[in-house]
């Protein structure tokens, strides 16, 4: 069927995001443990083909790939509920079951050994798809396979799929905390590759995860399955449009392509409301959830899943919200009013400024306690802010040298540590790119010029 | 002289059978036979021979008379023609086939003894003989067929009987009483004569009636009373006319039925003028006054009847000509059609003659009721022929109301029907012909008591005719219980009964056997993409075939690639079971020139807008000027058809197929332009030379204003998609579905599996009677309804919207065609990619390059200078020669920043105009433009303000 997505998982973070995902995917499908259709869901009006293809015994698989240096997720998915689903093909180890070891050189070195079986695997789904539409890749970028050899990828496959769509979805670390010490080197390196290979970034901050999932789900320390629940949500529901085609927004590059004006500043951030959990009694009851309040939560700052802080002329390049549920065209419109009379959205100056909205049904296969919930994807300036605190910490570590030695080992710092210099100096430029789209002359550098001096 | 009595009363019996032959036959006979004088028998002896015997006859005579002249006709028919022969030997041949009328000569043969016209043969020497003769086959099978006798003022004097005046008082009663019973029965007598105006083979005197005079010398006393009886003769000889007249077959079964009543009420009369014959033969006191006592209730009631026939036969125009109305006539073209097409004629006459019958008879009769009401012994006769009247009639709303069927050879119910109108032609029929035209109320011919209910009679046998063409009714089954008259209690319940029957037949036919709503579903499906993915990847597959001009796409390819979609498993379409429906077409006009066309029409003939629709579709492209002549490619031209089966073609007509199909290539071509963009965007992404960041400020700058352009196109297209489906169509389409779920009736769900997921079964209520049901003309009405709002909503209905959209449209497509072409550009001007040592790939073709910029620039030039704006110099006739590359650098960047102004003008120039016109349309159209009008805004703040920023 056309329009496919092939889904990448690397790393650590990539595979538990990912096995979220297709967990998620299959109860809104009705698909089985097993792959097999439930028999409540013949009749759906949803296109599962998208995101998996049917095998001769006509269970669903999945169009994914899972690929990990080392193997202790991978083989938890293997014994996990849902094992039977995948390809068993579609599964890639590492050799030697070493991890990167947070090192983003070493999962990037390491994408050398392994490219050719990866790409087998990716040319064999490619193959296998009518009209491919792109793929999706999961990964972190703070660790070192998702960082490394998930770049590793990106680079490659520009060069192997020129056409094909790449949207990935990233999940930054967690500035506040730093579980990992590396995290600013893999994070900058991996930036790099972000913005010069992907067509689209979808920005998950691990810090705003935790942040929203304690908030939300009412649980002191979130564990990483809560945190990775919240992505493959998003993941779900930016997808809704794909999966349960309605009149607009029905391929992935027709939503991308709404949201990035500008081929640079394709970082995405998201946000979700209502979030429940399953053991949060009192969130459920006291919600009223109209298009309205649906969609001014979604402007909200406490909803966003990134840890961003705007400037005072930080503005949004664009907004695409996904309603699900039963939402009336008229609420939309009026809501949209309200937000523009309110003044809750500053958009660029020199651009159109528009709030898109798409209208989805919801899985008739979950059961939801919400009339409407709303996942709003935003392009916004202040985004850079997240990039430049990663430049920050980088520079504070680069200057003292520290845990540079594990770098060096590794093949891509073999002649020195230009690689950094040069990353560096790309999200140095991404963060100009996204500040020059914060002013008016944005377009027109001398016009601007002029006005300041007339004025 | 017993003997001769007897042949009188027989005689006088026989003339009660309605013949009008009495003077011309007797008078005939007693010629040949020359029968005693009248003088020689006194009135006295008359009276006593008398005997009851013979008036026992007569009577018994009376009664059989009728039901029994056939078989007498056959007894006496060889006496007849003997008889007739010897009279007038020229009638001979005329006469043999003439049984009828045989009958009442037979009195004539039987009794050649006449008693009173010999006196009138007295003198031989100018012998009087009046002759009968036999007028030709009228279509009242009960007329008769003599002519009327020669009165009696052409009689020679010398027949004139003993003036009054040589007469005592009591002799002068015995002869006008014995006249009068002649004359009651519509013949002249000896003293009661017809007054000399009246001429009785004048058809419309006779319908008036006689006037009778009586001659002079009679005694007042005895006068006044004689003459109020008169008018009771003249009145029952104006019905007999009356009836002989409205019998005839042109005047339709309802005025038969009418006619025969008033036959029985004839016959009754003539049964009491024998009863006063008993009387005045047998009871010698029986004066004039008793007599006129006797008659009064039936002068009463022969007086109603006669207003009424008269009212009647004024309508009819046989009485006077009165032509106002038959110009009314030529307002209704499709009658006269009709007709002509009927082999009927079309002559003035025949137009006026249609006067009143059937309905109209019906409603006369009703409106005479009412305004008698009051008066019971014309209630009751009223009554009565209305009973008996509308029997035919309500047999025939019988079989309209149950069966659907219309019998009706005099057109004289108020359904007509349009043969020639066959369903066949639905596939071409863009104006609902069928069902619009097919059946029709006349309404002029609709009865008083139908008139409340005549839509729902029409569309209750229009229903059952649907049904009954699609095979669900039972014609043979015999309806039982059903009010046979107007008068029935029952009689407007069985029409209400009736309509709700056939409504809820039909719309249980079209909801559940042929399961409309999974149509409609499928319609939405097709029509306005509500799950658009399959189009999408139709349109991928083909963009190869549909780039062609669309004179030469292979529709047959395209067919087949559209079936490949349709049945690709995991599709949504996959699941659709009408999807072997569907059609790939190529119009030839491009949407925006066939809706300018449509609304340019409109101005001068609002009304008619379908037919035009209908010759537009018919002769394609008539006169397509020069620059209208552009060939579209085969986006433009690609629609799609959708063929619907029988029953259902009703509600899903073309007509309505053909709306769809607006709208459908409405949204295409947005959909059109918004992957056409979206490409763009990916080259913008994807291509080296976009990306890439240039060391010249002045080309980023350039490739900036080049991706806002395309984003706020891409902003702007999906904007208006947004609004045309979401909040366009969408609402529209669930109000209609709403309406159809309110039609359906709460005890049918089977049609609920194609859904039952979305909702829960409903539970069967109730109530399955109170609840009013919509009607399926309701349900067509809505459903066009919807497409027309749709249309209203879209602005397609105001040629200056369209004209700045289609202008909008046409420059984001050159915008998102020369995309590539810029790209190339790109790589001529930015001197990093130019250069030999970071990229050599691209620089292989610089010349074409050129030529492509020039190209774009050229088009674009002819595009804006066609929309009436102020000719750009052609930059390609200063452009620098193709060969330099590298030193033309900074012209040409001079060169794509004019090509991007042109666009960037372009566009926002006419968006604004857009934005400025829907605005007044929505203050002066409808109000959900407004909500488009605000989209666009709100989209085009930041291009609003670069706008001013730029007039600063």
């Amino acid at each position: 069927m056309p329009r496919e997505i092939i889904t990448i998982q690397a790393g650590q973070c990539g595979n538990n995001v990912g096995s979220q995902f297709w967990q998620q995917l299959c109860q809104e499908h009705g698909i089985s443990q097993d792959g097999n259709l439930e028999d409540f869901a013949t009749e759906g009006g949803d296109r599962k083909d998208v995101f998996f293809y049917q095998s001769d015994d006509t269970r669903y698989i999945p169009r994914a790939i899972l690929i990990d240096l080392e193997p202790r997720v991978i083989n938890s998915i293997q014994t996990g509920p849902y094992k039977n689903i995948y390809n068993p093909e579609n599964f890639f180890i590492g050799q030697h079951g070493m991890g990167a070891g947070n090192n983003w050189a070493a999962g990037y070195a390491a994408g050398e050994s392994v490219q050719e079986e990866v790409f087998d695997m990716i040319d064999r789904e490619a193959d296998g798809s009518d009209s491919l539409e792109g793929f999706m890749l999961l990964h972190s970028i703070g660790g070192g396979t998702g960082s490394g050899l998930g770049s590793f990828l990106l680079e490659r496959m520009n060069d192997r799929f020129p056409k094909k769509l790449m949207q990935t979805y990233s999940v930054f670390p967690d500035s506040a905390t730093g579980d990992v010490v590396v995290n600013p080197y893999n994070s900058l390196l991996a930036m790099r590759r972000l913005t010069q290979n992907a067509d689209s970034v979808v920005v998950l901050d691990n810090g705003a995860l935790t942040r929203i999932a304690a908030d939300r789900l009412h649980v002191q320390e979130p564990s990483f399955q809560q945190t990775n629940q919240l992505v493959s949500t998003v993941m779900s529901a930016s997808t809704t449009t794909l999966r349960y085609p309605g009149y607009m927004h029905n391929d992935l590059v027709g939503i991308i392509a709404s949201l990035i004006p500008t081929p640079r500043c394709h970082f995405l951030m998201t946000a979700y409301t209502p979030f429940t959990g399953d053991n949060v009694d009192q969130a459920k009851t006291v919600r009223k959830t109209t298009v309205l309040d649906v969609m001014r939560r979604l402007l909200q700052p406490k909803n966003r899943m990134v840890s961003i802080t705007p400037s005072k002329s930080s503005c949004y390049l664009s907004i695409l919200n996904i309603i699900q549920g039963e939402a009336d065209p008229t609420d939309v419109h009026k809501s949209l009013l309200r937000i523009r009379e309110r003044r809750l959205a500053t958009f660029i100056p020199w651009g159109p400024a528009s709030i898109q909205v798409a209208l989805t049904k919801k899985s008739p296969y979950l059961q939801n306690v919400h009339r409407v919930s709303g996942l709003m994807l935003a392009n916004h300036t202040s985004v850079a802010t997240l990039f430049k605190r990663i430049v920050v910490q980088y520079e504070k570590m680069r200057k003292r040298n520290a845990f540079l030695e594990q770098y060096k080992k590794e093949a891509p710092f073999a002649e020195g540590l230009g690689e950094f210099d040069e990353a560096k100096e790309v999200v140095t430029g991404l963060i100009g790119e996204y500040e020059a789209a914060e002013r008016d002359d944005y377009l027109d550098p001398e016009m601007g010029k002029e006005r300041a001096e007339s004025s | 002289m017993a003997s001769s009595f007897s042949r009188a009363s027989n005689r006088r019996s026989a003339n009660i059978s309605g013949t009008r032959s009495r003077l011309s036959t007797s008078l005939a006979e007693d010629y040949v036979e020359t029968p005693p004088h009248y003088e020689d028998v006194p009135p006295k002896e008359y009276e006593e021979s008398m005997d009851d015997r013979n008036t026992e006859r007569t009577s018994k005579l009376l009664r059989r008379d009728l039901s029994t002249t056939e078989r007498r006709n056959e007894k006496r028919s060889v006496v007849t023609r003997e008889k007739l022969v010897r009279r007038s030997p020229v009638k001979d041949s005329s006469n043999a086939g003439n049984r009828l009328d045989d009958g009442r000569q037979r009195d004539v043969v039987e009794s050649p003894k006449f008693r009173r016209k010999q006196r009138d043969t007295e003198e031989p020497t100018s012998p009087w003989s009046p002759q009968a003769t036999l007028v030709p086959h009228s279509s009242a099978p009960l007329a008769t067929r003599i002519s009327a006798p020669p009165v009696s003022s052409v009689a020679p004097k010398t027949l004139l009987p003993k003036p009054f005046q040589d007469m005592p008082m009591q002799e002068q009663e015995s002869v006008l009483l014995d006249d009068l019973l002649y004359v009651f029965m519509g013949y002249e007598g000896q003293y009661v004569r017809f007054t000399d105006s009246y001429n009785p083979t004048e058809d419309k005197a006779k319908l008036a009636g006689p006037d009778f005079r009586i001659l002079p010398g009679l005694d007042p006393s005895l006068k006044d009373l004689a003459t109020s009886m008169l008018r009771m003769a003249t009145h029952y000889s104006a019905m007999e006319a009356f009836v002989e007249a409205q019998s005839r077959e042109e005047f339709g079964s309802v005025s038969h039925a009418l006619c025969a009543a008033i036959r029985k009420l004839l016959k009754d009369y003539l049964i009491l003028v024998a009863q006063l014959e008993m009387k005045v033969i047998s009871d010698q006191s029986f004066t004039l006054h008793q007599m006129h006592l006797h008659v009064i209730p039936t002068a009463q009631s022969l007086a109603h009847l006669y207003a009424l026939a008269q009212e009647l036969l004024k309508k009819n125009s046989l009485l006077e000509e009165d032509l106002d109305d038959s110009i009314d006539d030529f307002d209704d073209a499709d009658n006269i059609l009709e007709r002509l097409r009927e082999g009927g004629d079309l002559l003035p006459g025949s137009m006026t003659k249609k006067g009143c019958i059937g309905g109209n008879v019906l409603a006369l009769l009703t409106q005479r009721l009412e305004a008698y009401s009051g008066d019971p012994a014309a209630r009751t006769l009223l009554e009565m022929l209305l009973r008996e009247a509308s029997r035919p009639y309500v047999n025939m709303l019988n079989e309209w109301l149950h069966h659907g069927g219309i019998k009706d050879p005099h057109s004289e119910f108020l359904i007509g029907e349009r043969s020639g109108i066959k369903r066949e032609r639905m596939d071409e029929d863009y104006t609902d012909e069928y069902w619009e035209k097919r059946y029709y109320i006349r309404d002029r011919e609709v009865p008083t008591q139908l008139e409340a209910v005549k839509e729902k009679i029409l569309l209750a046998g229009k229903y059952l005719n649907v049904v009954r063409e699609c095979g669900g009714v039972n014609i043979s089954k015999k309806i039982t219980n059903i009010p046979q008259t107007f008068s029935d209690p029952q009689f407007l319940d069985n029409v209400n009964t009736a309509y709700s029957h056939a409504n809820s037949s039909l719309l249980s036919l079209l909801l559940t056997e042929n399961s409309l709503r999974s149509r409609l579903r499928s319609l939405k499906h097709y029509f306005f993409l509500d799950r658009a993915e399959f189009f999408l990847y139709f349109l991928e597959l083909s963009s190869s075939e549909l780039r062609k001009p669309n004179k030469s796409v292979n529709i047959g390819k395209l067919q087949s690639l559209l079936d490949l979609v349709l049945r690709q498993p995991g599709s949504i379409a996959a699941a659709d079971p009408f999807k072997e429906d569907v059609r790939v077409k190529m119009n030839e006009i491009s949407l925006t020139q066939w809706l300018m066309k449509i609304v340019m029409v409109q101005g001068i003939d609002q009304d008619n807008q379908d037919s035009i629709v209908e010759r537009y579709q018919a002769t394609p492209a008539p006169s397509v000027t020069k620059e209208d002549d552009k060939e579209i490619n085969g986006f433009d031209a690609l629609e799609i058809d959708y063929t619907v089966p029988f029953p259902l073609s009703l509600v899903i007509s073309r007509k309505t197929v053909l709306r769809y199909q607006l709208l459908f290539r409405y949204t295409l071509a947005l959909r059109h332009l918004e992957t056409m963009l979206v490409d763009c965007w990916s080259e913008h992404t994807k291509t080296q030379s976009w990306i890439h960041k240039s060391s010249s400020p002045r080309i980023e700058i350039w490739k900036r204003r080049a991706w806002t352009l395309r984003a706020r196109m891409l902003v702007f297209v999906q904007q208006m998609l947004f609004f045309a489906t979401t909040e366009v169509i969408e609402p529209n389409w669930q109000k209609l579905m709403a309406k159809v779920d309110e039609a359906k009736a709460p005890d049918d769900f089977s049609d609920q599996t194609s859904q039952q997921e979305q909702q829960p079964p409903v539970l069967p209520s109730s109530n399955t009677t109170t609840k009013t049901k919509r009607t399926v003309d309701e349900l067509m009405q809505d459903h066009l309804d919807m497409l027309d709002s749709c249309m209203k909503d879209l602005g397609l209905t105001q040629g200056k919207l369209l004209k700045i959209h289609a202008k909008l449209m046409m420059g984001c497509t050159m915008f998102a065609t020369y995309t590539s072409s810029l790209s190339r550009s790109l790589y001529a001007v930015d001197p990093d990619l130019t250069n030999p040592n970071t990229t050599t790939n691209h620089t292989a073709e610089p010349n074409k390059t050129t030529n492509t910029t020039t190209t774009a620039a050229t088009t674009l030039n002819a595009k804006t200078s066609s929309s009436n704006q102020t000719p750009i110099p052609n930059p390609s006739a200063t452009a620098a020669n193709a060969n330099a590359n590298t030193e033309s650098d900074p012209s040409r960047l001079v060169r794509m920043d004019e090509t991007l102004k042109k666009y960037e003008d372009h566009f926002n120039r006419h968006l604004k105009i857009l934005i400025d016109s829907l605005n007044y349309y929505a203050a002066t159209e409808t109000v959900v433009l407004l909500g488009l009008c605000a989209r666009l805004t709100a989209a085009e703040v930041g291009g609003n303000r670069e706008r001013e920023a730029g007039l600063l």
